[in-house]
Formats: structure tokens, sequence, C-alpha cells
């Protein structure tokens, strides 16, 4: 798969704070890739700088071959944004601000008015058009920022903390189309989040801490690496569950034991059959992917 | 011209659609006009009477016709920059809220982005500021009507130069700031300020000598005088035609500001335009500079 996204050691600093240190990484075409760290580890400063908003200090950062400086212009145009809040116009109506801004692409008219039907269709707003943008609720102004970033049929989308804050509905309603956005134009989603269920069905994974790099992976190198299988016993007693020598805690009419890895856990079901009877082997979460590599947890927008 | 337009288009109906700057912008002319109606109008009717020769009496419909002048030109001097600090306001709130982001982020050209906030003042300033040369015409054709067909059409040149020297100006000032309380700050310093350092509230011959060279530097001094010139130019031909002597008429002139002087030297009426004119074209390349200089610091 081609790279549509190619950074090189990136640095960026704001005076004495290092807020990206180098940083290295690239993203396939047609690829979900999740971006994470927890705020102020250096995400939204590298989402600026290939936006072209911000400048950096020292490395390379290429998108769909072209470096970012050679024409930053027609780059803005293979990129579609959308931030984590809202910055549309609150006192326009949802037809008036997206034509505002379809209108930066040189899409007017005739032309406008086919795009919008076909993201009003796609996102399910074609009644809000009319409506003013303050008067929206967090889901359908979400969607109204989704098609905003369509609007001019970007090959990247980036995503800030696209679903935070939303009903499961309305996440659902976003996630669906994003998937087929990315099936039907091999769309390239470049994603931050703070749910971790979410990085957990991206393709890649990189993880920041501190401005710098500290894991990527696709979900399951990163499970494999960072975190170990459970096993958890059903209608066992603890006595049982301590004689076996392993790591466990209880949990609702279970335990739950930590092992190194899948290998461990066949092995030791091997040797106690009689203890294994009603037991499931799961992987570690992208939480403990997370914990483990920053020492720090993330939960729906906070840092623990 | 397409991204131009619609961006124009979307920054005029943010201004009218958001209550709190429209009215805000309303307040300088309304203070005026209130303060005029209460006492500076008969304050300014007694020194007229002043300067006088004696036994010599006008009419109340001359009098009036040159108070009511005056009350023109101050209200329209000082609403047709105060009111464009006020209409460009949208450019820092675009800041405040994070638009400013979203329009940049496309690629879209930094002279547009800059020149549309500017055309877009432009357009909100002049529908209010000639709003209120309607509003200020029938005041004056209810109390005492001198001015000719000329006169009029050249008054409303005047609002749109000054107009676009205010907005030019606000440009280059708001280009600077980030913040709601920088915002705040500089709307009332200019709304308090501009009136006294462009002769509105007081004619700037009746401040000190010193302070009067230091005035003479500033290019809105000269608009209120070409607002003002020709807002009672009519009433001093009427003075004239029943006998009132020159040196009467040019002591008032200069009492007034219709005369303007630059270290002695009495300055021209095209001598005011073309300053006004240069300034006003000065400052908007300064403002798109700046803009293409930021733009390309984030490269």
């Amino acid at each position: 798969m081609k790279r549509i996204i190619e950074i090189n050691n990136l640095y960026k600093s704001f005076g004495d704070v290092k807020a990206v240190q180098d940083l290295s990484f690239c993203v396939k075409e047609g690829e979900l890739f999740a971006f994470l760290g927890v705020n102020g580890a250096g995400k939204s400063t590298t989402i600026n700088i290939i936006c072209g908003q911000l400048a950096k200090d020292s490395g390379t950062v290429v998108i769909d071959d072209k470096p970012l400086e050679e024409d930053v212009n027609t780059t803005k145009t293979k990129l579609g944004v959308v931030f984590q809040n809202s910055v549309l116009d609150k006192a326009l109506s949802v037809k008036d601000n997206l034509r505002s801004r379809a209108a930066l692409y040189g899409i007017t008219g005739a032309e406008f008015t086919k795009r919008l039907e076909e993201l009003s269709k796609m996102l399910s707003f074609e009644d809000l058009l009319k409506r003013t943008l303050g008067k929206l609720s967090g889901g359908q102004l979400r969607r109204i920022d989704i098609a905003r970033a369509l609007l001019h049929r970007p090959k990247i989308l980036i995503l800030d903390e696209p679903t935070t804050g939303l009903d499961p509905q309305t996440r659902k309603i976003i996630w669906n189309v994003i998937d087929k956005l990315r099936r039907d134009e091999n769309m390239t989603v470049f994603l931050t989040t703070h749910y971790m269920e979410e990085a957990a069905d991206a393709d890649y994974v990189v993880i920041l801490d501190s401005g710098r790099l500290v894991a990527k992976g696709t979900p399951l190198e990163l499970k494999n690496k960072y975190t170990g299988d459970f096993i958890t016993i059903y209608n066992v007693e603890e006595e049982t569950v301590k004689a076996l020598g392993a790591k466990y805690e209880p949990i609702k009419d279970a335990f739950r034991l930590s092992v190194p890895n899948t290998a461990a856990a066949t092995k030791l079901i091997v040797e106690n059959p009689e203890v294994f009877k009603d037991f499931e082997i799961t992987k570690g979460k992208m939480d403990d992917v997370f914990l483990t590599v920053t020492g720090k947890a993330l939960t729906g927008g906070a840092e623990k | 011209m397409k991204i131009f337009r619609e961006l124009t288009r979307r920054n005029i109906i943010l201004f009218f659609k958001d209550k709190g700057m429209f009215f805000t912008s309303l307040i300088t002319p309304a203070i005026l006009l209130v303060l005029y109606a209460t006492f500076l109008g008969n304050v300014f009717k007694d020194s007229f009477m002043t300067v006088l020769p004696e036994g010599l009496k006008l009419s109340d419909e001359i009098l009036n016709g040159l108070v009511g002048g005056q009350l023109m030109s101050s209200i329209l001097a000082v609403s047709c920059v105060t009111v464009a600090f006020c209409s460009n306001m949208l450019m820092v709130q675009d800041k405040v809220n994070g638009s400013i982001k979203d329009l940049t982020i496309s690629p879209v050209k930094s002279s547009t982005l800059a020149l549309s906030y500017y055309f877009a003042t432009l357009v909100s300033t002049l529908i209010i500021c000639l709003s209120a040369t309607a509003i200020c015409l029938v005041y004056v054709a209810s109390i005492g009507w001198f001015m000719s067909a000329c006169d009029v059409l050249m008054l409303v040149l005047d609002v749109f130069l000054l107009v676009m020297f205010g907005t030019a100006l606000s440009s280059v000032i708001h280009f600077f700031l980030s913040s709601q309380g920088q915002m705040s700050a500089v709307g009332t310093i200019i709304s308090a300020g501009y009136g006294f350092i462009c002769g509105a509230y007081m004619p700037i011959s009746s401040f000190s000598e010193g302070l009067q060279k230091v005035l003479s530097f500033l290019p809105g001094t000269y608009g209120t005088s070409l607002v003002r010139s020709h807002s009672v130019r009519g009433t001093f031909e009427e003075m004239k035609s029943i006998g009132l002597p020159d040196d009467a008429i040019n002591s008032m002139k200069d009492g007034i500001d219709c005369n303007m002087y630059f270290f002695g030297r009495e300055v021209d009426t095209s001598v005011k335009y073309l300053v006004l004119v240069l300034s006003t074209v000065v400052l908007i390349a300064i403002y798109v500079a700046l803009n293409a200089n930021k733009r390309k610091k984030r490269r």
C-alpha cells in the first residue's frame, strides 16, 4: 500500500516546551490510523503541522508524495479536518455554513447543490439544512462538521476526537459513515481518540507521550508486545486459583488470571485440566497497552 | 473571485446576525445624537453668536442650519471610524472562537481572506453610515436646509472615503488582537477617544497650538474637515449673500475646522482628499502584507 503521510524526525518546540521530538511514522493509503496520547502529548501540534497551520522546527512531512512546504495549497485540498470542537459559524444556517466553506475549495452553484445533497443523505441531515447551527444538538453538530470536512472529497480525513461526548447511537452513525467512505472511496482516516475501543479497530496505532513516539504497530502487535493474556475461570474456589501460582484478581462470579502470552495460558490449562472446566482466554485491551507504554490511563477524554 | 464573494457574504451576514456587534456599532452615533440634542447644540449656537459682528443678526434658520450641519458632520466623522471598528470585530471573533482555523485549513489565499474581512466591514459600515447620513440630512432639512445637490453628493463621497479609511485602520489594529478582552479595550478607547482627536466632539481649533500641530499629522482630521466643509458650505454661502463679511465667515470656518492648517499653512481641499486616499491605500497595503507575512511564518 502507498504511504500517503510520511513524517520523519519531526521537531517542534514552543519556547522551552518540546511539543514534538524526533517523531517519525507513516500512514498508508486507505487505512484507519489511530494517533493516541494524553492531552499535551503532541497530537494536536502534529496535526496542525500536517494541515499547514503551524511551522515545524525541523524534519520532513510528505503528504501524497509531496513535501508539505513544496505546495501547501495543493496539499490542503487533500485534507479534510474535523476539529475537536466545532468551528463552524453558530449564527448561520447549516446550508449557509456549508456553502461558505465549499466556496473555499471552488465548489459553488450547481456543483455545491449536488454535493450538499449527497452529504445530507449520507449523514442524514436533509431536514436540518435551514436550521441555525447554534440550535443543533451535539450529535447533529458533529454530523455537520463531518460534512464540512468531506465537501471537497479529501483523500485524507483527519478526525480529532470526533466522538467525544456523543451518545452511542450518534457514534454508531458516524462510524458507519467513516467505514463506508473508507470502503467506497479508499479514504485514509487519521484518528485521534480517547476511546480505546475505537483505537482497537484501527489498522495501525501510534502512541505519543510527552512529544515522543513510545509505541507503534497494529493493535494485535501492540497487545502481544505490551500486554499478556487473561484467563477468566468460573465456578472455582479462590484457594484452587491461588494454588495455580499465577497472578490473579477476583471479578464478579469469577477470577481473572494474568499470563505472559497465549502459550503460557495453554500450558497452564493443559497442566491443570481439573481447574479449567469453565473458562475463557482473552487478549489484553488497548487500555492495557496504553497504560503499559505511558503509565497513564485514558478514559473517555480524561487522563487518569 | 468566487471565494472572495462567498467569504464576504459570510462576513456580512454574520455581522448583521450578531445583535451584539450590530447594536454596539450604533452606540456612538446614538450617544452623539443625544449629546447634541440635549446641550451641545445650544453651546455651539451660543458660540456662533459671539463671533458675529456687532449689530448683525442671523435668522434662526441660518443658525440652525449651521449647528445642524456641524452636528451631522460630527456624527458622521466619528461613526465612519467607530462603526468600522465594531463591524470589523468579526475578524477577532473568528480567532477567539477558532473559526479562522477552519478557513485557513482550506487553500484560500491569505490576501483573499484578509480582503474579504475588509470588504465585508466596508459594506456593513457603509450601510449603517449611509443610513445615518440619510437620517441626518432629514434632520438638517427640518431645521434649516442650505445644502445643494452637489454638497450632498460630496458629503456621500466623504462618508465613503472615511469609511474606507476607518475600515483600513481597524483592519490593521484588529490584526494584532486575539482575545475578547483586547477587542473590548480597543473598542472602548476608539469610541471614547477618536471623536476628540479627529475634531468631531470639539473643533481642533479650540485645542492648544502644540496639540493642533500633533493632530494635524492624523489623516482622520482631514476627513472630519471635509465632511464638515460640505455640511455647512451652503449655510456660509447664505450668510455671504445676506452681507456677512468674508472675514467673519472665514473666522467661523476656522473655528469649526472647515479650514485646516498644517504648521500654519492652510490645507487645500484636494490635499485633504489626497491625504485621506493615500493613508487608506497605505493602511490596506500594510494589512495585506501583515496577513501574507503571518501565513509565510506558519510555513
